[in-house]
This record gives C-alpha cells, structure tokens and sequence, in this order.
C-alpha cells in the first residue's frame, strides 16, 4: 500500500554509488515515491536540480568532482538558487562530528548515518514533511535552525559504525 | 528596532500540502514494507558485495605494483573501504562494514594514512575478501570477531 500523496514528490538522490543509489531509491518506492531523479555526482546534481527543482535532496557527501559539501553549498545559495529551502538529507559513512557539523553549518537539513536502515530514512522523511524546522538568514549562515537536532540520534549511529 | 542579527523565516510547508493526508502511511507499516524490500534485494547484495571486493582487489593490487608508493596512492583503496563500510551492513555483512572501517580510519586522508604500514593495510584487504569469500558475515562467528578486534587494535596503536 502507498499513498497517491508520495507519487507527487520529486526526489533526486545523488551518490556515487551505484548500489547505494539502488537501495535507496527501492526503500523511496514502497512508500510511493515515483519520481525520482538518481545522479552519480554533484555537477550532475546541480545541472538536473536547475533544469526540474526536486522538493527532497539525498547527497552522499563523498562524491568525485563537486561533492556532497559543495552541493549543500550551491543549493543553499539564495543569489543562485530560488529553491533553497529544499529540504537536504545527507546519507554518508562520513559519521565523524567533523563531518556531520560541515554538513550542518553548510545547511544540511538532516544527516543519515550509512549502513542506511529504511527506519532512519522514513523517519528523516517524516520530520521534514511533518516538522520542518525554521530557516536562519545571518551574516554567516543560511540553512535550517541548528539548535533543533536529535543528537542522541546521531550519536547512536555513530556508536553503531 | 531590535539589533538582531539573524532573521527567522518559516518556509511554505509546501511538501506538507504535496503529501497531504499520504503522511500517515509514513508508519511502522512503511517500514516493515521496505524492510521487506530491502530483504526481497539479498540475492542482488551478495553479487553487490562481490563486485565492491573485486574493486577492493584491483585497487590494491595497483598499490603494491607501484615501485615507488606515496600517501596519495591508497586514495584507491580509501575511496573503496569508503564504500564497503558504508554498504557492508546493508549487504548483510555487518563484519565487512567494521573491518572496512577500520582500514578506513587506518588510511584516511586527514589521518594517520602517511604512516600506514603496507602490510596493515594488505591485511585489512585480506581479512575483507577472506569474510566475503567465506561468508563470514557478522563478528559473531569467533574468526570474525578476533580478526576484527586484532586489526582494531593494531590501528588504535598506530593511532596512540
């Protein structure tokens, strides 16, 4: 079962990874995403995102060429893109704090640990449709409020890689 | 005037109104679902994790080739391990995401990766192949465990 609801989003899932792209476009199909757009990297990414604006982004962050970083980068630049509240879900086996907190300061919406889990996908999906939390605009930083963060969560799957 | 100096905006919940009444299907009946999808994929994750180990292979078979080896050459076998850690669990082979993330941390480029030594990292590449081959598939089996622990503690020494 799935609803008519998901067969209207447009979610683009950008890694480098062939099978990884697989697995989580098949976890996005059994909720009735139907659209989805699977890029191999970040230019590739950038290039379909300015031709048809996807209203979910899941980026690896270790990605050839223009990385996942660099993607964040461009998609939260109000100048040049007039889709930049989209919502961005990380999914990397980059888990160190260093990394998660990059991601994060560059606008991240949300940040999945790999092995990715159907669990943490659905759950990552539901809060952003369901309680998307307020952007901040100041002189350093635009992106999603980065005092609203579930860090037991993210400590948990760090624990767990 | 306030002196603030940063500004709170709430955007559109424009995927709200997309989903619509759809976002109650998001519940542990979801997941199960595509839990089962993931399971209905395991015979494709075994040919998945053979191909990530044959990439492992030739990209360290490149290395040791080389007459002379810099730090930068085991970005091959990084951008790899990078993978199989990732994906190992996913696969099934939890043991391979632990023991790839120990060569990871071994060979990561803001790392230890300059005194990385050779046999190390060949013996992670071993100990990778070796689970596949075997199907040594968690760190439950004894042989597992161990060589995980001892590959572990040989990085952790490195590290100081």
């Amino acid at each position: 079962m799935s609803g008519d609801g998901f067969a209207k989003l447009h979610v683009m899932v950008a890694d480098d990874h062939p099978h990884a792209r697989k697995i989580l476009v098949a976890i996005l199909r059994t909720i009735g995403v139907r659209r989805i757009t699977e890029v191999d990297d970040g230019a590739h990414a950038l290039e379909a995102f300015k031709f048809s604006p996807a209203d979910i982004v899941f980026t690896d962050l270790r990605m050839a060429g223009v990385d996942g970083f660099e993607l964040i980068r461009f998609l939260r630049d109000e100048r040049a893109n007039d889709s930049c509240y989209v919502p961005i879900i990380v999914v990397s086996a980059q888990t160190s704090l260093t990394a998660i907190n990059q991601a994060r300061n560059l606008g991240a919406t949300e940040f999945i640990g790999k092995p990715l889990t159907a669990t943490a996908v659905i759950q990552r999906l539901r809060v952003c449709i369901e309680n998307p939390r307020p952007f901040i605009r100041s002189k350093h930083f635009f992106g999603p409020d980065r005092r609203r963060r579930n860090i037991d969560t993210l400590i948990e799957e760090r624990r767990a890689v | 005037m306030s002196g603030a100096k940063y500004q709170v905006i709430t955007p559109p919940n424009t995927l709200k109104a997309k989903v619509g009444a759809s976002l109650k299907l998001l519940d542990g009946n979801a997941v199960a679902r595509a839990e089962e999808a993931l399971a209905a994929m395991s015979q494709e994750f075994e040919a998945w994790i053979e191909d990530d180990v044959g990439r492992l292979t030739v990209a360290w078979e490149v290395y040791i080739a080389l007459t002379q080896r810099t730090p930068d050459d085991l970005g091959g076998i990084f951008s790899v391990a990078h993978d199989l850690k990732g994906l190992g669990a996913t696969y099934n082979f939890p043991l391979v995401t632990r023991l790839a993330g120990s060569l990871c941390k071994l060979i990561e480029p803001d790392g230890q990766r300059r005194d990385a030594p050779v046999t190390l990292v060949g013996a992670h590449v071993d100990a990778i192949r070796a689970a596949v081959r075997d199907k040594i598939k968690t760190d439950s089996h004894p042989v597992g465990r161990v060589l995980a622990e001892e590959l572990e503690a040989r990085v952790g020494a490195l590290a100081g």
